[in-house]
């Protein structure tokens, strides 16, 4: 396939491919949840509806457009950088053939009148513990100084907007497509191991079921400005769009909250849940300390490396400062 | 008068479209036939010094005959009987291996002589060649895939005294299948050994069995003529493959299809021209799922090839048409080298699946008998397939060594124990194996070394295809993006 046509594949996929979360469908049901809520729930007129989700300042602010710029140069980059990473297929590979290897975990052969049930069970087991390895990625890329680096680049958006998912270091893409591929290539592997041929996803449109529900019920809706809020014992639970909002706010209270996609129950059990009760979120972003220049793709690039370098070579420093000075003290005793 | 008028307006309107019809239905037929496309023969006598009464030139009488020894061998190795004091089952198999039936004496066993389902002209093999046998032709290389620093035929002897000492000719203690070893190798040692190491081979070269030379003294055929014919035969393919689907061909191998195989109409199967054998059955089967066009790539080779040396008439091949046919050959041994890695992928599968009914049968204590004949079934024919794709032209290849260690001399069984040689006086010797898990994942690393090393595309009986069409269900990631 030559280059460009490529490259519009990847585009048009991400718009039209139901597994995608920017499918237009997905979109579209954003739009009408977001005038339901503001019409229904906000007592907004229509046209006040209308002109507060298609925001024009917002759409079409520097921000949003440094959003639209990576997700079109990210493309490129990730057309060069996937084919070297490690597939699902291996590592699924890999797992299926350990498996062999040890008597703990052994094939089942599924009772005919259950055999129904296996699909459903794989598949939410399957969205169940990708939801997880996505909550420790994503709160190990706020935990560790070196991953923050590289992840600040998305945090540095000052609107959100569906596209803002696409505000992502390449570095941070490699990391996520691994994830995805670990999680993939195990859950699947554990699960063909024990039931064979039994095992299938149970698709909508070819999406997963779990996942076509939490897009279609505006899983966009996230990384926009609609501020929706749930009751707050279901915020404990699910994750709603004002939730993520909340994580993506300048405050200081708010720095390291709410780190799942769907589920609550993670950032629950870790203590760093923050539900939209008496929270308010004025600006979204990052300090200026933080990110210099947030909306130069240059620098939106080249920051990362700044940041890491700046880590590795304080780090280095100080230690050998430290060395310098033990051995200092050490002759002169 | 004028309905009249009308009526034979019609009746003249209605014969010229009949005829028209007609015209083009019975020239598209001359056509299919004249362009040698529809069917392998007949093709004219070009040899210049012949003189005889000859029309066609296409002769694989003893390659058919061959075909027929392969399946009487087959029949035979499950006749095994360890308390026949006079070693019946093992001297008739020899005599199926050994003889050239120019006594007519060979009975044709399979496919049956007096079925009225399927009836079959010949009913013994010297009435298709009397100068035919197996072990003439069987590959004189020393056999790695095998114990015992063994060349082909002595291979295929040591099985069928085996066999002939085994009651049905399964030898539970060791692992081995013979009808299916035996069978399956032959498959490779002769059939696939003589046409892709042999005829297609050295004697598709300029100066070896020259077209402007009869094949031998007082042939009416040429050199180049016969040696491709001889391949056609030993791919075991009817005449009229080209008009048949995959099914009708598989059908005629099972002999369940007799208005399919009967082409000439006369009511019998033409066991020379109408009947669909051994590596060709197999090519079928894999067609059959419509993902592969092995039978059909072939065989039109094979008649484009014959085209084209008939073209010549008689005349020395050119260098250009020399090229051409080294262009059919590796159309022909390309399929057919991926037919036999085919089914060693989709015995790997099986014998994977069948193990799997061992664990079951050690662990709940029932059912051992059924899932150990179906193992040893499939280990045979996978071991039976894996020798055969050592018998092409190369056969010192990593991939065969890397092929032959996974899968070793003879299956893992129950106990953990397997063959890994054999003694001076022709017993087997025995090891202890690691895990049947471990053997498992020999045979999934054999089903990824066949799909890797060959251009795969039926492979049946895939153990992780289901695992790797989940995981392009859900797909990879194309974008980077945030959760």
């Amino acid at each position: 396939m030559e280059f460009h046509t490529q490259i519009i594949d990847t585009i048009y996929e991400n718009f039209f491919d139901p597994k995608k979360r920017v499918f237009v469908g997905y979109l579209f049901s954003a739009i009408i949840i977001s005038f339901l809520w503001l019409g229904f729930v906000k007592k907004k007129t229509l046209t006040e509806c209308f002109y507060k989700i298609f925001n024009k300042s917002i759409f079409l602010s520097k921000s949003a457009k440094a959003d639209y710029i990576l997700f079109i140069i990210n493309i490129i980059i990730l057309m060069f950088l996937s084919p070297i990473l490690i597939t699902q297929l291996a590592i699924a590979t890999i797992v299926f053939e350990y498996l062999h290897s040890q008597t703990f975990l052994m094939p089942i052969e599924a009772n005919l009148q259950y055999l129904w049930l296996i699909p459903y069970f794989f598949t939410i087991t399957y969205f169940v513990i990708d939801d997880l390895t996505k909550f420790i990625t994503h709160a190990l890329m706020h935990k560790i100084p070196i991953l923050w680096e590289i992840h600040k680049t998305h945090h540095s958006a000052r609107v959100l907007t569906p596209i803002t998912i696409f505000r992502t270091h390449p570095l941070e893409g490699v990391i996520f497509i691994v994830r995805s591929a670990l999680t993939q290539g195990v859950v699947i592997a554990l699960f063909f191991y024990v039931y064979g041929n039994n095992i299938t996803f149970v698709t909508i449109l070819g999406a997963n079921l779990m996942s076509f529900w939490f897009h279609l019920l505006g899983s966009n809706l996230r990384h926009s400005h609609i501020w929706i809020n749930y009751w707050n014992w279901l915020e404990k639970i699910l994750i709603s769009p004002a939730q993520h909002q909340i994580h993506h706010s300048i405050k200081k209270e708010h720095y390291n909250k709410n780190f799942g996609v769907t589920f609550a129950i993670w950032d629950y059990f870790f203590g760093t849940l923050c539900t939209s009760k008496d929270n308010e979120v004025c600006k979204f972003g990052i300090t200026k300390n933080e990110h210099k220049y947030e909306h130069n793709i240059f620098y939106l690039y080249l920051s990362p490396f700044i940041g890491i370098y700046r880590i590795i070579s304080k780090n280095f420093i100080s230690r050998f400062h430290n060395r310098n000075k033990q051995t200092f003290i050490i002759k002169n005793q | 008068m004028y309905k009249s008028t009308n009526m034979s307006k019609r009746l003249t309107k209605f014969t010229f479209v009949g005829a028209l019809a007609c015209t083009f239905m019975v020239s598209s037929i001359g056509l299919v036939n004249a362009d040698g496309h529809g069917v392998y023969g007949p093709f004219p006598i070009t040899e210049k010094s012949y003189n005889g009464p000859k029309k066609n030139s296409v002769s694989y009488g003893g390659q058919i005959a061959r075909q027929l020894q392969h399946n009487g061998l087959k029949k035979l190795a499950s006749k095994g009987n360890p308390n026949d004091p006079t070693n019946g089952p093992e001297k008739k198999m020899l005599s199926y291996l050994n003889t050239k039936d120019k006594s007519q004496t060979l009975a044709i066993l399979d496919p049956a002589p007096n079925s009225s389902k399927f009836p079959i002209k010949q009913k013994m093999i010297g009435e298709l060649s009397g100068g035919a046998n197996l072990s003439g032709k069987a590959d004189k290389r020393i056999q790695t895939s095998w114990p015992g620093f063994m060349s082909g035929v002595d291979v295929i002897k040591f099985m069928i005294k085996k066999a002939g000492k085994t009651k049905g000719g399964v030898d539970t203690r060791n692992g081995m299948n013979y009808p299916q070893l035996i069978s399956k190798y032959t498959m490779g040692a002769v059939l696939y050994h003589q046409a892709c190491d042999n005829y297609l081979d050295e004697k598709m070269t300029a100066d070896s069995k020259p077209n402007n030379k009869p094949y031998k003294k007082g042939a009416y055929y040429t050199g180049k003529e016969h040696s491709w014919d001889e391949a056609f035969g030993y791919w075991g393919a009817a005449a009229h493959t080209m008009k048949l689907t995959a099914a009708q061909s598989y059908d005629i191998a099972k002999k369940k299809d007799l208005k399919a195989a009967d082409y000439n109409n006369d009511g019998v199967v033409d066991l020379k021209t109408e009947m669909t054998y051994a590596h060709a059955y197999y090519a079928s089967s894999y067609d059959k799922t419509g993902k592969t066009n092995y039978l059909k790539n072939v065989t039109k080779a094979f008649i484009d090839g014959r085209k084209l040396i008939t073209s010549a008439n008689g005349n020395k091949l050119s260098k250009a048409q020399l090229d051409k046919i080294q262009d059919y050959v590796q159309i022909i041994c390309g399929n057919w080298e991926d037919v036999i890695a085919e089914s060693v992928f989709k015995y790997a599968g099986s014998t994977y699946k069948a193990l799997g009914k061992i664990e079951k049968a050690l662990e709940t204590g029932s059912g051992m008998d059924a899932a150990m004949s179906k193992y040893l079934k499939y280990w045979g024919e996978l071991k039976g397939f894996a020798m055969a794709l050592q018998s092409g032209p190369n056969n010192t290849s990593d991939t065969f060594n890397r092929l032959n260690r996974m899968m070793g001399f003879g299956p893992l069984m129950p106990n953990l124990s397997q063959v890994i040689g054999i003694d001076s006086s022709g017993n087997y010797i025995k090891d202890q194996g690691s895990s049947i898990g471990y053997y498992k994942v020999h045979m999934l690393k054999i089903q990824k070394l066949m799909a890797k090393e060959y251009a795969l595309k039926a492979k049946v009986n895939d153990a992780t295809g289901g695992m790797a069409a989940l995981l392009e269900k859900v797909g990879t990631k194309k974008s980077a993006e945030n959760d």
